[in-house]
């Protein structure tokens, strides 16, 4: 592999530094897009728990503008271990698979499968780019990789440590048949995979054809100067900020192992002219339980949080100049930085989302006008069953169940939205789809009145879920949920969004199931999801009568929340607000 | 070989700003005209047009459209009353429990939005959740009717809405497209109850399953619906009025073009009417050009469109978003960058220079037309000294050059450069623009840009185009010189059709080839009829069938053509191996081992257009010098260039200009770059070729 040469000309003008930053953020786009058409997997093709991104040859964020942040925002990481461990044995042609979370894969939990791509220009190699993606399966001992009680990571699937799938343009065939061979659903796999690198190899063709136009040095310059752009624009950031220690804390409801106890992070960020520290080394120790985050996972997780509270002009500029002026503290063997061979299956949206919340509710004290509350926890399962009309196996997950995002400092939570760590990446099913594909029929699917966080700026709406099994006995793994009994903040003295439930509706009775455990769904039981919205912000004594009108009319708020939780007196028979009766309520304000 | 027409042709297009008319005389020659667009009522900016081209044939409108048996007609009315939100009160009757369809959409925020912006505001839906109103029905995927209709819930519904003032309504019932009957019962009691409510259901607009795309769609049609049928209702009175007595074709969404009578109440299909014939003008010149692979953009005030066309094909899409609205109907593959001649430009958080998506619009319009104070990039084609500040429109708006300079100082102050240098920033800025939104469209359907010819219309086009094609490495750009009024003369250049389709669902292992052969057979005997009833014969229809096909488990389809006639599995076999090939062709791999799955089978329906040619220039020699009016200071490349103007009214076929060189017409300036040799044919359009190779000179 030959050394990326110094950089030496002039610098080049800003027209051609925001082009080329430009066609980087579309060759980005045109990756999903690839991913999108080709992919059998729901949740890559439909839901898009997908990232694609482009990083420096030795390892520095360049183009990140789609996909998940637990999936990524860490991925240089994985770069840097790559070229360490193929050192000189990396080729044009070359093709890298992993999905360990230790091992230098950096991978947050073995269902996201990660294909790395080195990019050469003329023998010298200048770029990687990655695809990760959400397989349907990855082998263990239940489908889909979100159950709990596994007795170390070895039980929680296939674990593929960095490996050339790829050598030379030339499929190491053997090698992914022994992968594929260890995965419940090896066919759609295998259609998944090259649909990824399909999707790298686009990539590297439109990367290729950029070098072409504009020239090595010119690309490398601009890239350069966008990483310094950004850094400064951080900087700016960050200074506006005043300096101090802030704190935060979330918790997931437990760890699946030891039941009903629930699991701790605890961010400490330290404000410092234009630096900004995150410790997390307050967090809980390392658990038995399948909700621990690795180092990677937690460094892009905390990353979006902050990303958030920044202006949103720079959303699409962040890069590596991002991360320089931001430090993140998570000591070995907290449940922030877990130890192989500790089990991490729900890491992404147990202590994952946790990772965002601690952050953003001590950055929602520091920047008060940028507040931003929690989300709706999510609320996924896992459905593992037979399908009598195919005569096929299938396992279901989606989205389709989380509520809402939370409310920031001057707009209400957007509706439908999944959830926080997700940052709205991801997408919901049709019901129709999902009717003409698996033996489910729906029975509702609404947004829920009163079921979110109040605030002068509320909640996005909760939502009811309710769709009856009209396949076989079923089971069900409800790992990647959370949030029946922690709830997410709400900022400046919004109200946290409520508590969710998971019910079976069996004839008469009515059956809790609780996050992180395993059941069984009976043919014709009606699973019953209660998603709540997001928090909300600033107090709902302040929210504007006019607002709280409106969703009284739409039937989001009912007349007693809007007296008693945000002080409006609606006259029942007209729905007009009594602006008298208000005033008095809200003590004449 | 002429061939006499029994009587005229006219399309009209109206535009934002424009109203474009082409008439095509018996003699199948074509005449431009063009009035201004009268905003609150378009039909009389309509009548307009037509007054100045009865004019040019010494005759009255009622003169004129005795003589006239084909009109053709765009207009941007639905568009912009979308855009502009202006649509009708809407209401929405739905499955009882799935009411929230339409605002939760599919989790999707803005999607030109960053995940990591999350300070926007919520979604707003076209129909807010208090008039979205559940009824007690259920239809499930097979058809089957599990809950038959609560045909008192719809009375009640619909008293309701009309009493909370709702003037059109969404019929939206899940897996209607597989049976219907519970969204016609409830349309004919809702058009009972409410007889002045402009009523629509989600399965005439869009037979397809998927209920949010279904069901937003649906609702698009219903709110743009009354204002589009009140429009055409009454435009189609003052034509019969006025006595004209020939068929009157409107221009949609998929670029085919269909009787007024059918589009009252199929207004969304009216969505981009106008812009979707641009691509058609194109293929007409690709054909005189004899090149296959074509890229068309039209560079308008505020907008620029581009389409790729390979073959000759107009492509057409179904993954529509017009700002939050997703639209499922087939439509004309345009991508749109919001980058145009009224283009602002600014500095941005990170202190570069971002032109666009702001537009200054009609009003208050670039600075130099006087009432602006914003830079924008007619500002710096005018600076620059591309566009004649004396001779734009012809000399109908005099531009003003130290409002345009005065303006650059926006932008020339934080980057420390002076106004000239902001001009030619901004103008470099913009093309790099739609130079990246042209390869993002070329690429994502895998195409290189360098084997296309760029086709350049719109108002803009002529100026930039040949500025793009070198940012591209594209070797040849054809300005027509009907370019400021591309898509009314795509009107013309279209064969008249209609596109129909059927839900299907079929693995190929077990496909049900007597059902597959009902459908097309089914299809073909509505599209006779349909043809049958605007006076088109049978024997002149060429219809075409494709499928939707994907390998098991995938989620999207690619469009795959399908043989006429009886199917047999043959056939069906290679059909198939037609998928895989057009696969590979368009993602880089094909799966020949998996099996396939094909479903949604179409038709479309088209007949030959009628025959014309465009006029063609006095011939003349190489040397262009006869058409010299003047020389002006242009800036290429920093430097100020004594530049040669040409009248465009004197140019002759076979003139050959020289890079750097402009020629003045009256609705367009085209701008020949250095190192670009332009040919101008027999019929006036200029043909631009590069005279270096590609990859020369980004980067400098």
């Amino acid at each position: 592999m030959n050394r990326t040469k110094k950089v030496t000309r002039a610098k080049t003008d800003p027209t051609t530094v925001a082009t080329v930053w430009h066609s980087m953020q579309t060759i980005c786009r045109e990756m999903r897009h690839v991913m999108d058409r080709t992919a059998q997997n729901y949740l890559i093709s439909q839901l898009h728990d997908v990232s694609v991104g482009i990083w420096g040859a030795k390892g520095e964020t360049i183009a990140v503008p789609e996909g998940l942040p637990t999936q990524f925002l860490g991925s240089g990481f994985a770069v840097k271990s790559l070229v360490e461990k193929f050192g000189g044995d990396i080729h044009p042609g070359d093709v890298f698979l992993t999905n360990d979370p230790y091992h230098g894969g950096h991978c947050c939990h073995l269902p996201d499968w990660a294909f790395f791509r080195p990019i050469f220009y003329k023998k010298e190699l200048l770029f990687f780019t990655m695809v990760r993606a959400h397989q349907q399966d990855t082998g263990g001992s239940f489908p889909g990789g979100y159950f709990p009680n596994g007795f170390d990571i070895h039980a929680e699937g296939v674990i593929i440590p960095p490996t050339k799938v790829i050598s030379k343009g030339r499929e190491r065939t053997d090698v992914l048949e022994l992968i594929w061979n260890n995965v419940r659903f090896p066919k759609g796999t295998r259609i998944d995979n090259y649909a990824m690198l399909a999707a790298t190899k686009r990539c590297e063709q439109r990367v290729v054809a950029m070098l072409d136009n504009y020239g090595r040095n010119v690309v490398l310059d601009c890239v350069e100067q966008m990483i310094n752009r950004t850094e400064r624009a951080i900087r700016e950031e960050i200074r506006k900020i005043p300096d101090g220690t802030y704190t935060g804390e979330a918790a997931t409801d437990d760890d699946g192992t030891v039941l009903d106890e629930p699991v701790w992070v605890r961010a400490e960020i330290t404000i410092k002219g234009d630096e900004m520290t995150i410790d997390l080394s307050k967090s809980d120790a390392q658990r038995k339980g399948f909700i621990n985050s690795i180092y990677a996972a937690t460094y892009g997780d905390a990353f979006a949080a902050v990303i958030l509270i920044f202006d949103p002009a720079l959303a699409e500029y962040h890069n590596e100049g991002t991360m320089r002026p931001i430090h993140i503290i998570a000591p070995p063997g907290t449940v922030v930085n877990a130890q192989y061979p500790a089990t991490v299956g729900a890491s992404p949206v147990n202590v994952g989302i946790q990772v965002m919340e601690a952050v953003l509710e001590a950055l929602s004290k520091a920047r008060p006008e940028r507040a931003v509350a929690a989300w709706g926890k999510h609320r996924g399962d896992y459905v593992f069953g037979f399908n009598v009309r195919t005569n096929e196996k299938y396992v279901r997950t989606s989205f389709d169940y989380d509520g809402s995002s939370g409310a920031v400092a001057g707009f209400d939570g957007y509706q439908g939205v999944s959830c926080l760590t997700a940052l709205g990446a991801v997408r919901r099913g049709d019901a129709e789809e999902m009717e003409i594909r698996l033996p489910w029929r729906m029975v509702r699917y609404e947004m829920l009145p009163d079921f979110t966080g109040a605030g002068r700026w509320r909640g996005g709406p909760g939502i009811h879920w309710s769709a009856i099994n009209e396949g076989s006995d079923s089971g069900v793994a409800t790992g990647s949920s959370d949030g029946d009994e922690v709830q997410g903040f709400g900022a400046l003295g919004g109200e946290p969004s409520p508590k969710s439930r998971m019910h079976l509706l069996r004839g008469a009775e009515r059956i809790r199931v609780k996050p992180h455990r395993m059941a069984t769904i009976m043919h014709g039981d009606i699973v019953e999801k209660l998603s709540s919205g997001g928090g909300g912000v600033g107090n709902p004594a302040e929210r504007d009568p006019q607002a709280v009108h409106e969703d009284v009319e739409n039937e989001l708020v009912s007349l007693q929340a809007a007296r008693e939780v945000y002080k409006v007196v609606i006259d029942p028979a007209t729905l007009q607000v009594d602006e008298k009766a208000t005033r008095a309520l809200r003590g004449g304000r | 070989m002429k061939r006499k027409l029994a009587k005229k042709r006219v399309a009209i297009d109206v535009g934002g700003t424009f109203t474009d008319c082409l008439v095509l005389d018996e003699l199948g020659e074509l005449t431009k005209f063009k009035a201004s667009t009268t905003p609150r009522d378009p039909s009389d900016g309509f009548m307009h047009a037509l007054e100045k081209a009865a004019r040019h044939y010494q005759s009255d409108v009622r003169g004129l459209l005795a003589t006239v048996d084909i009109l053709i007609h765009g207009t941007t009315l639905a568009t912009n009353t979308l855009i502009t939100g202006q649509g009708a009160r809407t209401g929405m009757i739905t499955t009882k429990n799935f009411r929230d369809v339409l605002e939760l959409r599919r989790g999707i925020k803005p999607v030109d939005i960053s995940l990591y912006n999350v300070f926007i505001p919520p979604n707003r839906p076209l129909v807010p959740r208090s008039r979205r109103l559940g009824i007690e029905e259920r239809v499930v995927y097979t058809g089957e009717i599990v809950t038959p209709l609560n045909e008192r819930e719809v009375v009640e519904a619909v008293t309701k809405l009309k009493q909370d003032g709702v003037e059109a309504l969404a019929v939206c019932f899940l897996h209607s497209y597989k049976n219907p009957k519970n969204e016609l019962r409830a349309a004919a009691i809702a058009r009972q109850v409410a007889p002045d409510m402009y009523v629509t259901t989600s399965h005439e607009t869009l037979p397809m399953w998927r209920e949010f795309e279904r069901f937003n769609t649906t609702v698009v049609g219903a709110y743009v619906g009354p204002v589009v049928s009140h429009y055409l209702t009454k435009l189609k009175t003052r034509l019969e009025d006025a006595g004209f007595k020939g068929a009157m074709l409107m221009m949609l969404a998929n670029g085919l073009v269909q009787p007024v009578e059918k589009c009252i109440h199929r207004a969304v299909h009216l969505l981009d009417s106008g812009p979707a014939a641009a691509p058609s003008a194109a293929v007409y010149l690709g054909k005189l050009l004899n090149r296959e692979n074509l890229l068309a953009v039209d560079m308008g005030g505020t907008s620029f469109d581009v389409s790729l066309i390979k073959g000759w094909e107009i492509p057409t899409t179904t993954e529509n978003w017009d700002g939050d609205q997703r639209i499922a109907i087939k439509m004309v593959d345009l991508e749109t960058l919001g980058a145009g001649g009224g283009s602002i430009a600014a500095i941005d958080s990170l202190g570069l220079l971002k032109v666009g998506p702001q537009s200054a619009g009609a009003d208050p319009g670039p600075a130099c037309y006087g009432r602006g104070t914003q830079p924008t990039v007619t500002d710096a084609d005018v600076l620059l000294g591309y566009i004649p500040h004396d001779y734009f429109l012809g000399g109908e708006i005099p531009l003003d050059l130290e409002l345009a300079k005065k303006a650059m100082n926006v932008v020339a102050g934080p980057m420390k450069i002076s106004p000239i240098q902001a001009a030619e920033a901004i103008f470099k800025s913009v093309n790099a623009g739609m130079a990246d939104k042209i390869s993002e469209v070329s690429t994502k359907r895998g195409h290189d840009v360098r084997e296309c010819v760029l086709v350049a219309g719109g108002g803009g086009g002529p100026t930039h185009g040949g500025f793009i094609a070198d940012l591209l490495g594209m070797p040849t750009v054809v300005i027509p010189s009907f370019a400021a009024l591309f898509s009314a003369f795509g009107m013309f250049a279209m064969d008249p059709g209609e596109d129909f389709v059927r839900a299907f669902f079929a693995r190929s292992t077990g496909v049900d080839l007597d059902e597959m052969n009902r459908l097309f057979q089914d299809m073909e005997r509505e599209a006779k009829q349909s043809f049958r009833d605007v006076g088109i014969a049978e024997k002149a229809l060429t219809l075409k069938r494709t499928a939707d096909i994907r390998y098991v488990g995938q989620f999207h389809e690619v469009e795959t053509e399908v043989p006429g006639g009886k199917l047999k599995r043959a056939q069906l076999d290679a059909t198939v191996a037609r998928f895989s090939a057009r696969h590979e062709e368009l993602f880089t791999f094909a799966m020949p081992w998996q099996p396939v799955e094909i479903l949604s089978l179409r038709l479309k329906a088209t007949a030959p257009r009628a025959p014309f040619h465009l006029r063609e220039i006095v011939k003349g020699v190489s040397n262009p010098k006869a058409a010299l009016k003047r020389r002006r200071k242009c800036r290429f490349d920093g430097k100020d260039i004594d530049t040669p103007v040409y009248d465009g009214d004197r140019i002759q076929g076979g003139n050959v200009l020289m890079g750097p060189a402009i020629v003045e017409e009256a609705t367009m300036t085209v701008v020949i770059p250095k190192g670009f040799r332009c040919q101008v044919d027999a019929y006036k359009n200029y043909v631009l070729t590069r005279q270096k190779k590609a990859a020369a000179t980004r980067g400098r």
